[in-house]
């Protein structure tokens, strides 16, 4: 390991951060002003080799070295995109130009140097290879999972937000005119609870999906102890079975279920549901909680029955406690599968007083109802799973059988 | 109370016959060990009598009554774990007065017993910790103390002292010894620990192979093992068996060595020695000649391993620490009186 990797990975990183941050910037400035920007990766990505090179054989102190770097940057970008960065030239917005281009420079070229913070790309062994390497990795995920996540919800949370004129004026435009009013800039939010009904939808979801957590415990509880614990002849293809049914997608179930439920007269009715969602859940929170009453020492349980329990006396007194990390990560999870369940919601409900928010929202798309009401149901679809997750992301530890056996 | 009376106890695993018919009575304020290799069936027997495994056949009676399609709950025994098994989301008081609260007694009345418990085992200061707060040693006094509490007709102990370290295992076998006398309970004890064995027990019950080979007193089966497992099982280091067969005036080893025994009924065909038995003299003075291949000095003892032309290198323990070096010629000699003699088949014959 020597001088030849260390240069590799310094005009490497730099390519790549000017390539990510280029483009990052570009998607970013279009959808938060509204001005169309062209995305110009690849230019970004010489412009950020030409800057990591200045970085690193230029012999001066820190900060002007880094300046330095910065002007590279933007000097190299300027002449490969026809003094036109980003798309737009420097005639109509130069200061915003301006600005943008040192901006796209200062986050490569410390990117860069962040990644080689207290390491010399000329000394590198093993080690601190991995080590520079690890911490531009760990950025780039940080940027790649934050885009992808960030950037579609900006995009709904912003079009709710907005007006049908202003839309179709430029649906590119996400910016927001903050000093309409609260009621004119919820008004999307307001049409959908007074008059499509979303409030009932929001009851009927949750009343859907705190049954199916509730139904799916009860049955996966008992279940997942019998699997983990006790010996029985087929317990062994007994818990594989589980796996298998688990393994049939529901879009093939879907059909056949339609059939069968239309003719018992279960479709277009909760009762359908409540019966199809834990079917759905049941297996995965089978396999979830197996897993973890198997992680439970014996004894403990052994000691409680020596204790003068019996054995539901012990589950409820003691694999149960010991289980309310999984038991809550179980429900949490039945929770948002049921909550974002759409593909039965939709095929078996009907009747508008008894959609779930999902089946609701779906209701909202057709080409009368504008777009920003779609968005503002998407919203208000994803908030509550986003809190409620929040909220209970801090029980959903682990460890909590420390210090019970030998350890 | 705590009288309890095995009749004929067979256990079967699927195909595997565990225990193959043991008879054992255990008397009132007893303290028996079970002591035996690894997978000999002690700690199975141990769990047949608390109830947590089920027996396939035989019978258990406590105080003369049958416990034998009991569950464990309701046969009124303790038990301790050698991982402790504490309630981890339990304090120490409730970890003690859980069996009583499950038994739905008062609680003030559970509220002295654990007191008291805690009293006799040193817990005060303890009571509000949580286990996963406290040490091993003090994890295990608490698992003691949760026996305790229940005034259990018999304790159960399997293996308790394994986990902790060798200082903490003789405090804390002292600590059930004194228990043991103030308490004067049954007490059954599994252990592989030799010294535990020897030092807790009224009795000690040698398992292998699922069998009962021998039962007695420390010192009977130390001083009368009545096979040869038993003999090279109890004792440290283990007694040197040496092949022999019948000659002129007693036996004759095979290097050709005769020794001069009398009055034993039988065909020898194995004669044991303990190491701790046989003495490093002159060698013209001795029965047999070698010369030293290990030498283990431990300060107060010695263990020096001892090679003969055509036998199975003996062990010798020298109590002080006597310099013998690697490779010198000793002279080995021991008293006819502390031989043990076995027959083909393992078995012990004895003196007349």
């Amino acid at each position: 390991m020597g001088r030849g990797l260390g240069l590799g990975l310094v005009l490497g990183l730099g390519a790549v951060w000017g390539f990510v941050i280029a483009v990052v910037f570009g998607v970013a400035i279009t959808l938060v002003f509204g001005v169309a920007a062209t995305l110009t990766g690849w230019q970004a990505a010489l412009a950020g080799i030409a800057a990591s090179f200045a970085w690193l054989s230029l012999r001066m102190p820190a900060r002007p070295r880094f300046a330095v770097a910065i002007a590279v940057y933007a000097l190299v970008l300027c002449l490969l995109t026809y003094f036109a960065p980003l798309g737009f030239a420097f005639g109509d917005r130069s200061l915003g130009a301006v600005m943008v281009l040192l901006a796209l420079g200062f986050l490569t070229v410390g990117a860069v140097a962040a990644a080689f913070h207290g390491r010399d790309w000329r000394d590198l062994n093993r080690y601190r290879f991995e080590e520079v390497l690890g911490r531009a990795l760990k950025g780039l995920g940080f940027v790649f999972f934050g885009t992808i996540v960030l950037l579609p919800f900006y995009a709904m949370l912003m079009t709710s937000f907005k007006k049908q004129a202003d839309l179709l004026q430029n649906p590119l435009d996400y910016s927001i005119n903050l000093n309409q009013g609260l009621s004119s800039l919820f008004s999307s939010y307001i049409e959908l609870f007074v008059n499509f009904n979303f409030g009932r939808f929001i009851l009927v979801s949750s009343f859907v999906s705190v049954m199916t957590v509730l139904l799916t415990l009860a049955a996966s509880i008992p279940g997942a102890y019998a699997i983990s614990r006790l010996r029985f002849p087929g317990r062994t293809a007994f818990s594989r079975s589980i796996l298998m049914i688990y393994m049939v997608p529901a879009i093939v179930l879907v059909i056949p279920l339609y059939a069968v439920f239309s003719q018992m007269g279960l479709r277009d009715s909760l009762g359908g549901l409540l019966i199809v969602y834990p079917a759905t859940t049941i297996p995965v929170a089978l396999y979830m909680l197996q897993g973890y009453f198997r992680g439970l020492p014996a004894e403990l349980e052994e000691a409680g029955m020596m204790d003068g329990c019996s054995r539901l006396g012990v589950i409820w007194r003691i694999t149960l406690p010991l289980s309310l990390p999984a038991i809550a990560s179980v429900a949490l999870y039945v929770f948002m599968i049921a909550w974002n369940e759409f593909l039965f919601a939709f095929m078996f409900l009907d009747s508008p007083e008894i959609f779930t928010l999902s089946r609701g929202v779906v209701s909202l798309n057709s080409s009368e109802i504008p777009r920003q009401h779609l968005m503002a149901g998407a919203v208000i679809v994803t908030l509550p799973v986003l809190a409620i997750f929040l909220f209970f992301e801090r029980f959903l530890v682990t460890g909590l059988t420390a210090g019970s056996v030998k350890g | 109370m705590g009288a309890i009376h095995l009749t004929d106890m067979h256990k079967f695993f699927g195909d595997v016959h565990v225990i193959k018919g043991v008879d054992l009575t255990i008397d009132e304020g007893e303290f028996v060990v079970f002591v035996g290799p690894s997978g000999c069936g002690k700690s199975t027997m141990l769990r047949l009598i608390s109830g947590l495994e089920e027996t396939t056949s035989g019978t258990i009676q406590i105080d003369g009554r049958d416990v034998t399609g009991l569950g464990a709950a309701e046969r009124g025994l303790a038990m301790v774990f050698q991982s402790y098994a504490l309630y981890p989301h339990m304090t120490v008081r409730e970890n003690m007065g859980f069996g009583l609260k499950i038994a739905g007694s008062d609680k003030a009345v559970t509220r002295e017993a654990v007191d008291r418990a805690a009293e006799t085992l040193q817990l005060g200061p303890l009571l509000d910790r949580k286990p996963k707060e406290m040490s091993g040693g003090q994890r295990q006094r608490v698992a003691i103390g949760r026996a305790i509490v229940r005034e259990p007709a018999a304790f159960l102990f399997d293996e308790p002292l394994s986990n902790l370290d060798a200082a903490l295992r003789v405090q804390m076998r002292i600590e059930i010894a004194r228990l043991h006398k103030r308490l004067s309970k049954t007490m059954v004890y599994v252990t592989h620990d030799q010294v535990e064995a020897m030092t807790l027990a009224d009795r000690i019950v040698v398992f292998n192979a699922g069998i009962i080979q021998q039962q007695g007193a420390p010192l009977d089966l130390y001083r009368r093992p009545s096979n040869l497992f038993v003999a090279t099982f109890i004792g440290s280091p283990k007694m040197n068996i040496i092949p022999c067969q019948p000659g002129e005036g007693g036996v004759q080893l095979p290097d050709g060595t005769a020794l001069p025994v009398t009055g034993v009924a039988g065909v020898p065909a194995h004669l044991g020695i303990r190491p701790e038995h046989i003495q490093v003299v002159a060698p013209e003075a001795a029965l047999m000649r070698g010369t030293v291949g290990v030498a283990e000095h431990l300060g107060g003892d010695s263990f020096i391993y001892v090679d003969i032309d055509g036998l199975e290198p003996l062990t010798v323990r020298i109590a002080g620490g006597a310099a013998i070096a690697e490779d010198a010629e000793v002279g080995l000699s021991f008293d006819m009186a502390d031989a043990h003699f076995f027959d083909a088949e393992g078995n012990r014959i004895a003196a007349t």
